[in-house]
């Protein structure tokens, strides 16, 4: 679904790059965790899949097409293609929770049937059965990243990017949110998730890819947070 | 849906940004109502130019029966008088000045009367038989105008030899130094238009920044994206024109028609319905304006 060969991507001539060739690929119903300190590349591979940015070097694969051909009036096509979701939700503050998701529809041209139809079922997903009412300053940050999910997922995209979707919330909160998110997973869409939460990481045991200075030093199945391969020293020391 | 969706985009973004939307809407109706005032004049001087302006200099009027001059004592003038002068423009001492001539009929002189005079009451009171006939001369070096004038001022049967071009000439210098002058605050105001365009397209787009983010992450198209946006500063543009024309239109209808052509009843006045012809031009001119500055904004603050 997501592969990157030899992927570099330099933002700055003077600075190290950041992504440095970086070799990966993600499958179709995937659920896969990126982990690493801030700076080590995560969201830079996000913006990538989104053809926010420009590869420097290498190709981008996303639904198997190379991105860097697709030409900018498609790129909306891509996109529609991806959910993402943020640490800052990113909620319309003036509009309903049903007006919020509603607008993800309404912006690429869905008729108000099928907005009236696919809303609600929607919000049930995410646990908001109800709510649509309510206003984003009204619920809870977990419920106002549910709102977040309903609307990534609402155009049914093949792909969820979530960057750091539970960096604001308590952990309780965040096992919510994980829960929504793996159902999603099951539904058949990709997931990959960007996030410091070691909690969370280790009680999933999905895919972990972790980055470290714009390369790739793990990517094992079923893991941890941290590595369980000890680190062994090099001999003599 | 989308075009409901699209609607309600621009209605939020105007409200938004009311006093700079009304801003927008003011300067440019200040600059098109020069602009319309700039191409009212232009149609002014066409319309005192008349059927012959362009084509003549001089004109030999024949007499008429109310004819003063002591050439035209013995009344109208008479076929034998016309053939006389009619001899005398072949005449090799004439002809060499002239480098052709027409003869205006009294019905044709009528014709073009009502031509010129279509929006005067004028109009309605005048026949025939009190325009004089005329020879409309051109002339081969118009500064010869005074020959011309020795040669047929006395001869009998001619009322006057007018030099039309130098009556005119100093009020067209005028004119046009006029509608050059509403050109270049025209263009002032409009350099004005677009950068408050533009500045206020950038403030809408930064206002609605988490909208435009939103919509570029869920995969809106372009169009949906931008085009509140441009029609917002369109649609600004086009109230401001339809400002400037009403405006233009009350001048002509209140000032000219009301005031003017009832102190020079002699002159020929465009009327207030001419302004049909400059408005749509105002209005083209300010969707273009507005269409252009925010395209070219939108470039570059508003990345898709």
């Amino acid at each position: 679904m997501i592969r990157f060969d030899n992927v570099t991507k330099v933002y700055d001539q003077t600075a190290r790059p950041a992504l440095d060739s970086v070799s990966l690929e993600i499958e179709r119903g995937e659920f896969a965790f990126l982990v690493g300190a801030s700076g080590s590349g995560k969201s830079t591979f996000l913006r990538l899949v989104l053809k926010e940015d420009k590869a420097t070097r290498g190709t981008v694969y996303v639904a198997g097409q190379n991105v860097a051909n697709i030409s900018s009036w498609r790129v909306p096509r891509l996109r529609r293609g991806i959910g993402v979701v943020f640490q800052d939700f990113r909620l319309l503050p003036n509009k309903t929770v049903f007006a919020n998701v509603a607008f993800a529809m309404q912006v690429i041209g869905r008729s108000r049937g099928i907005i009236r139809e696919t809303v609600p079922e929607v919000l049930k997903t995410v646990g908001l059965e109800g709510k649509g009412h309510r206003m984003p300053h009204e619920l809870s940050g977990g419920e106002q990243q549910r709102v977040a999910i309903a609307r990534a997922v609402v155009n049914k995209p093949g792909i969820l990017l979530a960057d750091e979707p539970t960096g604001n919330l308590d952990p309780t909160t965040s096992q919510g949110i994980m829960s929504v998110l793996d159902k999603i997973n099951q539904n058949g869409t990709t997931v990959v998730m960007a996030t410091h939460d070691d909690d969370i990481v280790n009680s999933m045991r999905k895919r972990v890819i972790e980055l470290r200075g714009g390369t790739v030093v793990r990517d094992e199945a079923r893991a941890l947070y941290t590595s369980m391969i000890p680190a062994v020293k090099e001999a003599g020391r | 849906m989308r075009l409901a969706f699209i609607l309600s985009e621009i209605g939020g973004g105007l409200r938004r940004n009311l006093s700079m939307v009304v801003s927008v809407i003011l300067v440019t109706f200040v600059s098109l109502t020069f602009v319309g005032a700039a191409g009212l004049l232009q149609l002014q001087i066409q319309q005192m130019k008349g059927f012959w302006y362009d084509k003549v200099q001089v004109a030999v009027f024949l007499c008429v029966s109310n004819s003063t001059a002591p050439s035209c004592a013995s009344g109208p003038v008479t076929k034998e008088q016309r053939a006389n002068i009619e001899a005398m423009l072949k005449s090799p001492a004439v002809s060499q000045y002239v480098a052709n001539y027409q003869y205006e009929s009294q019905a044709d002189a009528l014709k073009h009367f009502k031509e010129q005079f279509a929006n005067s009451p004028i109009v309605d009171s005048v026949s025939a038989d009190q325009l004089p006939e005329s020879f409309r001369i051109n002339l081969v070096n118009p500064e010869k105008y005074p020959i011309i004038n020795e040669t047929f001022s006395s001869t009998p049967g001619v009322d006057t030899v007018v030099d039309q071009r130098q009556l005119l000439e100093k009020l067209f210098t005028f004119m046009n130094g006029a509608s050059l002058v509403a050109v270049g605050i025209a263009g002032v105001m409009i350099i004005c238009a677009i950068l408050l365009i533009a500045t206020t397209i950038r403030l809408s787009a930064f206002s609605r920044r988490r909208e435009t983010g939103i919509m570029r992450l869920v995969g809106a198209s372009k169009m949906v994206i931008q085009l509140p946006f441009i029609l917002e500063g369109v649609i600004a543009a086009v109230v401001g024109a339809v400002l400037a024309s009403v405006t233009l239109w009350a001048v002509l209808r209140f000032f000219v028609g009301d005031t003017l052509a009832q102190q020079f009843k002699d002159t020929p006045f465009i009327s207030s319905s001419q302004v049909l012809l400059v408005s749509p031009l105002l209005i083209g001119l300010g969707v273009v304006l507005a269409g252009v500055s925010s395209l070219l904004t939108l470039r570059r603050y508003l990345k898709v």
